[in-house]
């Protein structure tokens, strides 16, 4: 199988400028839906799919639409590891990783922990005022949970901060520049060196954490190293995103944040409606292992296709006013967490850590919390999408 | 060859013919069954395929695996007794006739 570096036969031919997608993805992404539902776009070498049904279609088919991408700048960065592989090969993994993000180790093991780096972060700058939540607050929490979850107790959460910007840069590396090759080799040592050191000793004293379960599921080294490499590159951004985007939505929409904060079983609706609104991820790459109609597009087998769940996030046959937010839409399934064997790993860490700990700590311990009116804060991305900064005042007192 | 009967929650039900062997959810999902989200494929991972057993039929189809019965503290219409993950319940000719309700809400 070779993999075609062009548009398949028939399929439409549009052009981005990838510096506007980052921008802003969704005009382009709504003009897609309406004029070529598979189109293939040169800059990203990759046909985008981007209706709701189309991308559902194409995650219920893993058989056809595979996740083992060839030439994958992921592959490049971390080496062979769960989200590259399919089938029989995937559910090892698979089950050797998930148990402890499962959501009742999530409450038992895992709850008090993140409890209290919220609360130790939020000491940190209550006194002061004013923050940035997303470099002060968001990204610190988010690392600092998933060193816990993952067991890598011999690293901190500037560690893994650092670690996961490194290896996201390379995942985005089309430009092919060896400065970021070489900062994400460096990050990949260190993983590989830490979790090394933690494999032995868990190896003796189970400790409930990832690694500790891939351990004892009799996980080579090498895919436990790879599978941590790739939680730490998506673990630390997904959570630290959606907490950003739906906090800085509750500031512009008082009406909203006093129901939620009056009634706090609405934080659940506003993660739900934030990761579909703006999906901390959004797209992920599947080629097809056989030929394929899709959007009355006949793939050949090689066909490189980007699922563009953002996209399909914001297809208006399905959610009513898609480019608004809104926490009281009907309930229709989001696509934020992909679907399928590949179904979000770390979707129920999320969950609790975002809704159920860091907004309602955040919104009831600064009181007065604003936007800061001096700044402005803009979301930035088209694979992974969220707020630079979120600039916030309140009163210190 | 088993039959299945889906009571939707607007009161309508959907009879779909399913293969022995197949899960509950599959047979739901290729038929279109509304309210079967299903997110995660039948992985146990995500919560969204809950259904409710109807209670002549609870004991045939028997209780939730070990998998299951964690993820169904977490499903997001209330847990019942008759609470099942479809992805987990497996159809055999022994449960033709089978009648399952979907609730209000998956997700």
């Amino acid at each position: 199988m070779s993999t075609p570096t062009t548009a398949a036969p028939g399929a439409p031919v549009v052009d981005f400028d990838l510096a506007q997608l980052r921008r802003d993805p969704y005009p382009a992404y709504a003009e897609l839906r309406r004029t070529a539902p598979l189109a293939w776009v040169p800059s990203v070498g990759r046909h985008l799919l981007t209706r709701y049904g189309d991308i559902v279609h194409a995650e219920k088919l893993p058989e056809v639409f595979s996740s083992r991408e060839q030439g994958s700048l992921l592959l490049r960065t971390v080496g062979p590891n769960l989200l590259r592989e399919d089938g029989a090969e995937h559910r090892l993994l698979r089950a050797g990783a998930e148990p402890p993000t499962r959501p009742r180790q999530v409450r038992d093991l895992w709850a008090d922990a993140f409890e209290k780096n919220a609360h130790d972060l939020l000491e940190r700058i209550a006194g002061r005022g004013e923050a940035d939540l997303v470099a002060d607050f968001a990204e610190p929490l988010a690392a600092a949970n998933l060193a816990l979850v993952l067991g890598l107790r011999n690293a901190t959460a500037d560690d893994i901060a650092e670690w996961s910007r490194a290896m996201m840069a390379a995942n985005g590396n089309y430009a092919d520049d060896p400065d970021v090759w070489l900062r994400a080799e460096r990050a990949t040592d260190a993983i590989e060196e830490a979790v090394a050191e933690i494999a032995g000793a868990v190896r003796r004293e189970p400790d409930g954490s990832v690694i500790s379960s891939m351990v004892h599921a009799d996980m080579a080294l090498s895919a436990i190293q790879n599978n941590v490499k790739v939680v730490i590159g998506g673990g630390v951004n997904e959570p630290r995103d959606v907490f950003g985007v739906g906090a800085q939505a509750l500031l512009n929409r008082p009406d909203v944040r006093d129901r939620v904060l009056a009634d706090p079983s609405l934080w659940k609706r506003v993660f739900e409606e934030t990761a579909r609104w703006v999906s901390p991820i959004g797209m992920y790459p599947r080629q097809l292992v056989q030929d394929h109609e899709i959007a009355g597009v006949a793939l050949p087998a090689g066909s490189r296709v980007a699922l563009v769940i953002a996209s399909g996030n914001r297809d208006e046959s399905v959610f009513e006013r898609a480019d608004e937010f809104d926490i009281d839409r009907p309930h229709r399934p989001h696509l934020a967490f992909g679907g399928g064997p590949h179904f979000c790993m770390g979707a129920w860490v999320a969950r609790h850590e975002v809704s159920g700990l860091a907004w309602p700590l955040v919104f009831s311990r600064l009181k007065g919390l604003r936007l800061d009116d001096g700044t402005e804060d803009h979301m930035e991305g088209w694979v992974f999408r969220g707020l630079t900064s979120l600039h916030v005042t309140w009163q210190a007192a | 060859m088993p039959i299945v009967i889906f009571q939707l929650p607007d009161g309508t039900e959907r009879k779909v013919t399913a293969e022995s062997g197949t899960a509950l959810m599959q047979a739901a999902v290729s038929n279109g069954v509304d309210g079967i989200v299903a997110e995660c494929g039948g992985n146990a991972s995500c919560a969204t395929c809950h259904v409710y057993v109807d209670e002549q039929h609870t004991a045939l189809v028997g209780p939730p695996n070990g998998v299951e019965e964690e993820m169904l503290d977490f499903t997001a219409a209330e847990r019942r007794a008759t609470s099942r993950l479809s992805c987990q319940v497996r159809l055999s000719d022994a449960l033709d006739g089978l009648v399952v309700h979907v609730p209000e809400e998956q997700v």
